[in-house]
């Protein structure tokens, strides 16, 4: 079952929702700007991502019973997001992780070894622009792209994230780990590109 | 604690995934270690600025009526 990863660990056993539909209803719903968000960079489209968030919550609602009230909603909600996500917009489970491996990036090094005067590593991210992170993060592969979904801009701590995408904390951090070598060779391609800073002609 | 064992704490650091002695250690090697510091106010720039850039926007209205009728 799609919704089980993270519903069963946490929620079980089923509870009825004693306020009822109203207050269930009414906290899900504060949640709706940030399941949008996460459903565009999950789908990187706008009518999927608005397709993928009314079926969640179409979800949620039928499954509405295996919440339990006072738990943390938000991370209930995304995790029947993204198992839909993967269910219907990958057609299947999670792949396991094999993504050709960018090795051991630090654009922070790139940054102090690029430029030797007044500290660059200081200034460059501010000259990064809001939509090359957002494109960065839209190349990621999808199982790289939720882990920062989760941890970096929806502040979702690793256990909750590890129950989320249903792996063991390790996994999370690893995984995170890794997506964010990815996306900081990205913002680094970027930066040469746009020059922001100099290229090293080793860009790796 | 040296520079490499900071080093690598830097993502559970910046994540607020580290508390008690080992927190308290890595603390204290910042304190004493520039190149550290930098690094890590780096990394935690990076993040803030992955999540300002992804938090613009809201959810179309039309979606949002959607949503009140489902689950009225
Ligand atoms: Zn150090």
């Amino acid at each position: 079952m799609a919704v089980a990863a993270y519903a069963q660990i946490d929620w079980m056993p089923m509870t009825t929702v004693p306020d009822g539909q109203d207050a269930f209803a009414a906290e899900a719903i504060t949640h709706l700007d940030a399941l949008y968000r996460g459903a565009l960079r999950l789908t990187r489209d706008p009518d999927q991502a608005q397709d993928l968030v009314q079926d969640a919550y179409a979800r949620a609602l039928r499954y509405q019973h295996s919440y339990q009230a006072g738990t943390n909603m938000k991370a209930w909600l995304f995790a029947i997001m993204r198992n839909l996500f993967w269910d219907r917009f990958q057609k299947g489970r999670p792949p396991a992780l094999s993504i050709e491996d960018v090795g051991e990036f630090s654009l922070y090094d790139r940054m102090r070894d690029g430029v030797t005067e007044e500290g660059p590593e200081d200034t460059v991210l501010d000259r990064i622009a809001a939509g090359e992170v957002v494109e960065a993060i839209e190349k990621l592969s999808p199982l790289h792209r939720e882990v920062v979904l989760l941890v970096d801009v929806e502040g979702f701590a690793y256990k909750d994230a590890a129950q989320i995408l249903g792996v063991p904390i390790g996994t999370v951090m690893s995984r995170l780990h890794r997506a964010r070598q990815h996306l900081q060779k990205s913002l680094y391609d970027y930066a040469v590109e746009s020059g922001i800073v100099p290229g090293m002609g080793r860009s790796a | 604690m040296e520079c490499d064992d900071c080093v690598r704490r830097l993502d559970q650091l910046i994540d607020r995934e580290l508390s008690g002695l080992e927190l308290e250690e890595v603390q204290h090697h910042l304190d004493g270690c520039g190149d550290c510091t930098k690094r890590y106010k780096f990394e935690e720039g990076l993040k803030r600025l992955v999540k300002v850039s992804c938090e613009q926007g809201h959810a179309p209205a039309e979606l949002r009526e959607r949503l009140r009728q489902i689950l009225r």
